[in-house]
């Protein structure tokens, strides 16, 4: 229940104990064991770091050297970078002159916002790799360039035209620059064929190291020997023609990779979590999370999360435990209770006493759950790699045979053929078919808000028979919305709502929020219909903690006939001496001192897309299930609301899980919905899950699918997508094999030259790219109503 | 290790400043010679029978002061000074750089006595006897020292895009002039050249398209990559592009050389080699030209009131239309109708005097305020009637020697029905003759913006003077 | 043409130069970041 958090984040300035102070907080980066977390020695000198932060606000290139400027003239500091697509900062300080928590504040003074790069070696990890994959690739573009270049005179010249010692230069400048791309670019695929044949595994690395091998080595005794067996032709141009496609189709992948791993591991970029401790002599004083042990005195603030599991030992409160749980509901919780680290402390100030810290929390559980499921993931094989196998054989088969059948008339020709039955049928097309797809499709995806993590997501998702959906947050919208109000006569309820609503502002309560919310909406239709305004405002208030709020409320406004200050309470049956009624939703009364004045019903709103995705999906022939953690009569109605008829309440994330499996021991393919760490296991375990953007970090990190624009018609039409996708993917494999089996024949007999190997290798990878890109320009999320295609 | 020029405070200038007169002082000399070889071939009378003011001394005198004195002038300042800049470092080496300058004035006037007095290699654009030549040499190695060790003792991490097009014009010119000026000396003023015969052809081609690749593109593509962003106070349209430009440009440009050679001794295959290079070149080119140009996007209006703007965009136009038509007349049938007809001297001409002239000038105009310490020109009225004045001359000069070449091509290849030629060769000159003499009209222009921009920069030198520039203060990169 | 049997082995020698222009560049992150790279040269005088 992420809006509560957000809801936290929107506090006016003034609210109390709205956060620690900024400068407290960055102040916990002086400690040499937090800057080390972003930082490495620098190598400028004793006492110098050099650090990586993330720069938040920075819209265009320009940005990025005011900020540069802003950090070179904070003294201390040595030397500062900050790259504006990368949006990250290095920068070079010696710890004798200046600490972490200076040059921080030079940013913020500045109008931007910094925190450390904590994924910083993750990132640079694959910087490092991008790197080299840059690198194998322009080795590849420029060799085959130059080859292409001495290549050619041997296709064009007349005979008789180019002397053989000419013909031989021009073979051997080739071959010398043939050697970087056998020597840089090809790495990977030798690699990964290695370690194929170890595992005794056939993945398409095998065909394409196979490919490239022969070609090279028959090539190259071609050209030292031109009298012998290999020397009437050499294709160094279609080997590194070769090389370079398939590079390109492996330097596409990576840049997509990049931008969805990079923009989940900046989820690690947060100043560290902190919190107050009590010191020995009683006071508090704020200290980073990670230092907390069993047994401290820890006090939390409104609108701070627990850190840790532990026992309320001071106060009262409400808690929101929705990312644990999934239950919709703040929770009361007083002396005595159990509170759970990542639950929002939401009203009052508390102290507890830490009971378990790190991996024994509730919280580290739940994780550790969700890395098992991840683990044991069903991975079916790719669909391009079961074609692989036979194929390869074929290829073999073939090649070995057609040199087996010119064996008798003429070797040196056999060995020939075979090399071109080896050269054409490069696997090009087939191993270009499915990446080339799959990234049309998540460019595609990208476009309409839909973040692909996995690019394998979309063959899994293509063949899931059954869906869940995790309720709270999924299927309805976080916030409770005002569905009812109910006045005693001669009160207007517009009155009633604004009255309630000022009492409301001074709570962070998710009713409060919830009938500020309403009130809001109202206030914006009556300046529409330029009715009179009256503003109402409220004075000493005082929230009891699990009852209500009460307080002084009185109009301000233009016209004479104000109301005087007059004494409300908003909140429980109870808090205001009511009867309960027996309705469904929330209920929350308001009172004076006479007596009963409303009541408000709320409830939780389902989505707006949320019956017309869930029959979409039922219209497609898919079995739809609903999981919460909630209670069994909201989980009923909502179930109802939507349209699902198989909908199961009070479910623990283990209980989550053992359904999956129970699922997918049954035999179906399963993708899951979620948003809460609640959902993570089974986002981890399912065949294909979504997550949504404003989901739990962690629920994100482990699902295929993220919806960014928070439309559930996005998951209909993601999944119609994937299908056209693997539509599309077997087209391109049948494309592949076709044009294999139509050129198989020729090269046995001898009938095609190494330039039209070469150019139908170009020509048929050309074509599975194109077909792919028809995935290309098709989902639209603008309108919530369209269905799409 | 910290070397001198890296504590210096203030930038070296004085070199650039004596680059950038020369520049414009060249630029009027080249161009006198330009027209004088213009009036002879309209009228051969003005040859006076003195051998040292004869049009066949005078023409390489005229290739090799508008390229090597003006151009060359102009590209030695425009490195220096985008160097430093971009660097925020002062020049590596200043008694180097100050030989590059004298030095390189002395190949000048070494070229302007020794030419006309008949001492030449006969390669075009590589005339210059064999002690020149060693001169040459001594320049450009202190040169490349000078610009790469301003490079390597930079204080900004990345190298801007205009460096990496100096570097490799640099490098790319001192390998060309090696390889194709090897001699045999036989006395002081007099060599045989290394290769013979068809052999010493393509040599000399690789190395004269080369040196149009490198010398007259890639270094005022350095140029253009800084000046025009500069003026316009807009960053490069795609700094991406720029880079791509860069190497995509740098190793297509190696084998264009062939198509020089059409239907010559040359083997057929090489020549359809170079005819698919230089087709190819077509393309990171126009990349080029579509960068710079768009760099106005959204700021057109500028154009309107800059002049020195409108030099250095429409130079561009002028290079998009060379690079086209180049690779056009590449193709081995066209070539067959341009080859050794005026279209050529055409084509050489929109290359130069439109893409070369006019962004050395509008970078000049840029250059030469800052240098000495002014705001602008001391007459920017004076820049855009230079601009109008060299615009129009470039159009009269280029369609003259167009409706020129083709003419020639179709009448040297005109056959009666019996198979004798239809035209006589002198017929195809006298034809010819009222297109030189609009030629020479086109030149004339083109001086006398030349003569009004030499006033222009004596006005502002007079009225400024030298100024300093610090170096911004920052320490090394990490 | 035995002129290329200078010519062409020097551009062999010229790719291998490239290449290592090219190693150098990628390897001293010439190429990563460069959105910013174009506005640079603007702050400067």
């Amino acid at each position: 229940m992420l809006t509560i958090a957000t809801a936290i984040q929107d506090l006016p300035a003034d609210f109390p104990s709205a956060g620690a102070s900024a400068r407290d907080v960055l102040a916990l980066l002086d400690d040499p064991q937090e800057w080390s977390a972003f930082s490495r020695p620098s190598a400028l000198g004793q006492g110098c770091w050099e650090s990586s932060v993330v720069i938040e606000g920075m819209h265009c290139a320009a940005c990025s050297l005011t900020v540069e400027d802003a950090l070179k003239k904070v003294p201390g500091v040595l030397s500062a970078q900050v790259g504006s697509a990368s949006r990250r900062a290095k920068i070079v300080w010696s710890s004798a002159d200046v600490l972490p928590s200076a040059w921080m504040q030079a940013v913020q003074a500045s109008g931007y916002r910094a925190v450390p790069a904590n994924d910083v070696f993750a990132s640079e990890r694959r910087k490092r790799e991008t790197r080299q994959a840059l690198w194998r690739w322009l080795v590849a573009g420029l060799c085959m360039m130059q080859v292409m270049m001495y290549a050619y005179p041997a296709y064009v010249a007349l005979p008789g035209d180019l002397s053989g010692e000419m013909e031989q230069l021009l073979r051997w400048a080739s071959w010398v620059l043939t050697l970087p791309v056998m020597l840089f670019s090809c790495g990977p695929f030798f690699r990964n064929a290695l370690r194929d044949l170890t595992h005794a595994r056939i993945s398409m690395a095998l065909p394409v190291a196979l490919g490239m091998l022969i070609t090279f080595v028959v090539s190259t005794v071609g050209t030292f020997e031109p009298q012998g067996i290999f020397g009437r032709e050499v294709y160094f141009d279609s080997l590194t023609m070769f090389v370079f496609f398939l590079l390109t189709g492996r330097w596409l992948e990576l840049r997509l990779r990049d931008r969805t791993a990079g923009a989940l591991e900046a989820l690690m970029n947060r100043l560290p979590d902190s919190v107050e401790r009590q010191l020995a002599n009683g006071q508090f004083a704020r200290v980073a999370a990670r230092r907390v042990q069993v047994g401290d005195v820890l006090r939390v603030n409104p609108g701070e999360t627990f850190t840790a599991d532990g026992v309320l030992t001071v106060g009262a409160t409400r808690v929101d435990e929705a990312l644990l749980t999934g239950e919709s509901r703040p929770l009361a919780r007083k002396v005595g209770d159990a509170v759970w680290s990542g639950s929002h402390n939401l009203t009052g100030t508390v102290q507890l006493r830490v009971e378990r810290i790190g991996a024994a929390t509730r919280f580290a559980q739940i994780v550790a759950l969700m890395e098992s499921a991840s683990a044991t993931k069903p991975q079916g094989a790719l669909l391009a790699d079961r074609i692989a196998k036979p194929f390869l054989i074929a290829v073999l088969l073939a090649a070995a045979g057609a040199c087996a059948w010119w064996w008798g008339r003429d070797p040196g020709h056999a060995l020939m053929v075979a090399v071109a039955v080896l050269v054409v049928t490069c696997p090009c097309a087939l191993s270009l078919a499915t990446p080339a797809a799959m990234l049309a499709a998540a460019g595609n995806l990208a476009r309409g808000g839909v973040l692909v993590r996995r690019l394998q997501g979309l063959e899994s998702l293509a063949r899931v028979d059954t869906f869940v959906f995790d309720k709270t947050g999924t299927l309805t919208l976080d916030a409770m919305v005002l569905h009812g109000i109910e006045t005693r006569d001669g009160l207007a309820q517009d009155q009633a709502l604004a009255m309630a609503a000022a009492l409301a502002r001074h709570s962070l309560h998710p009713v409060s929020r919830a009938l500020v919310n309403a009130q809001a909406l109202r206030a914006a239709a009556v300046e529409k219909s330029h009715a009179s305004h009256t503003t109402w405002t409220c004075d000493a208030v005082t929230e009891s903690a699990g009852e209500g709020v009460a307080g002084w409320v009185q109009t301000a406004g233009p016209a004479a006939a104000d109301i005087k200050p007059v004494a409300l309470r908003l909140g429980s049956a109870s808090f205001c001496a009511v009867p309960a009624r027996c309705v469904p939703g929330l209920q929350v009364h308001l009172c004076d001192d006479q007596g009963w004045l409303a009541t408000f019903i709320l409830q939780e709103d389902l989505r707006p897309q949320a019956a017309d995705a869930v029959r979409a999906l039922q219209e497609l022939g898919l079995d739809v299930h609903m999981l919460s953690g909630d209670g069994a009569m909201s989980v009923a109605r909502v179930a109802a609301q939507a349209g699902i008829v198989q909908a199961r309440g009070a479910c623990t994330p283990q209980d989550k899980l053992d359904f999956l499996r129970q699922l997918q021991a049954n035999g179906h393919s399963v993708a899951m919905v979620g948003d809460g760490l609640n959902d993570g296991p089974v986002l981890a375990g399912a065949n294909a899950s979504f997550a949504f953007g404003q989901a739990a970090p962690l629920a994100q990190s482990k699902a295929d699918f993220v919806i960014l624009g928070e439309q559930l018609m996005a998951v209909v039409q993601t999944l119609r997508l994937a299908r056209h996708t693997m539509a599309i993917v077997r087209q391109n494999l049948w494309w592949a094999l076709l044009y294999n089996a139509a050129c198989v024949p020729l090269a046995v007999v001898g009938l095609l030259p190494a330039w039209l190997a070469g150019l139908g290798m170009a020509a048929s990878s050309l074509l599975v790219v194109l077909n792919a890109l028809r995935l290309a320009p098709r989902l639209t999320l603008s309108s919530p109503t369209k269905m799409g295609d | 290790m910290a070397f001198a020029n890296q504590k210096a405070t203030v930038y070296n200038d004085t070199v650039v400043r004596q680059f950038a007169i020369m520049t414009v002082v060249w630029g009027v000399v080249g161009m006198l010679v330009g027209v004088i070889i213009a009036a002879q071939l309209t009228w051969p009378e003005l040859n006076f029978g003195i051998p040292w003011l004869s049009y066949g001394r005078l023409r390489p005198l005229h290739t090799n002061a508008v390229i090597f004195a003006f151009g060359g002038c102009g590209l030695f300042a425009a490195a220096y000074y985008v160097a430093q800049r971009t660097c925020q470092v002062r020049l590596f080496g200043d008694k180097l750089a100050a030989f590059t300058f004298w030095g390189w004035q002395l190949v000048i006037v070494a070229a302007a006595v020794s030419l006309p007095l008949g001492y030449t290699q006969g390669k075009e654009y590589a005339e210059l006897e064999w002690p020149i030549d060693i001169l040459i040499t001594l320049v450009w190695v202190s040169f490349a020292i000078v610009f790469f060790g301003t490079i390597g003792t930079r204080r900004v991490k990345h190298i801007y895009v205009a460096n990496w097009f100096f570097g490799a014009f640099i490098l790319a010119v001192a390998l060309l002039h090696l390889v194709n000026s090897a001699a045999i000396p036989a006395g002081l003023t007099k060599s045989y050249s290394a290769y013979a015969g068809v052999q010493d052809a393509m040599v000399q081609w690789w190395y004269g398209h080369n040196a149009v690749g490198f010398f007259l593109t890639a270094g005022f593509l350095g140029m253009m990559y800084y000046f025009i962003p500069k003026q316009a106070e807009r960053p490069v349209y795609s700094y991406r592009l720029s880079i791509v430009h860069f190497w995509a440009l740098i190793f297509t440009y190696m084998w264009a050389g062939p198509h020089h050679l059409h239907y010559t001794a040359l083997p057929d295959w090489t020549q359809s080699v170079g005819m698919v290079f230089s087709l190819i070149l077509l393309a990171p080119s126009w990349g080029g030209m579509i960068n710079g140009i768009m760099t106005l996007s959204g700021a057109w209006h500028k154009l309107r009131d800059d002049p020195i703007l409108r030099f250095l965009i429409v130079s561009l136009s002028f290079y998009g239309m060379s690079t086209f038509e180049g690779p056009m007349m590449s193709i081995k049938t066209v070539n067959a109708l341009s080859h050794y007809t005026d279209w050529t001297v055409g084509h050489v001409h929109s290359g130069a005097l439109g893409w070369v002239g006019l962004v050395t000038m509008g970078s000049m105009y840029y250059l030469i305020p800052k240098l000495f310490g002014q705001k602008q020109m001391y007459s920017v009225k004076a820049i855009e009637i230079h601009f109008w004045t060299a615009t129009i001359g470039i159009v009269i000069y280029i369609a003259a020697m167009w409706i020129a070449g083709v003419m020639q091509g179709l009448m040297w290849r005109a056959v009666n029905t019996d198979g004798t030629l239809t035209y006589t060769f002198v017929e195809s000159v006298k034809a010819t003759y009222p297109f030189y003499a609009l030629r020479l009209l086109g030149g004339l222009l083109y001086l006398s913006g030349m003569l009004i921009m030499l006033w222009n920069t004596m006005k502002t030198v007079t009225g400024g003077r030298s100024v300093d520039v610090k170096v911004p203060s920052s320490l090394a990169y990490a | 043409m035995d002129i290329l049997y200078l010519l062409i082995p020097l551009s062999v020698i010229l790719v291998f130069v490239i290449l290592g222009g090219l190693w150098w560049a990628v390897d001293r992150g010439q190429f990563e970041d460069i959105e910013s790279e174009g506005e640079r040269i603007l702050k400067d005088t």
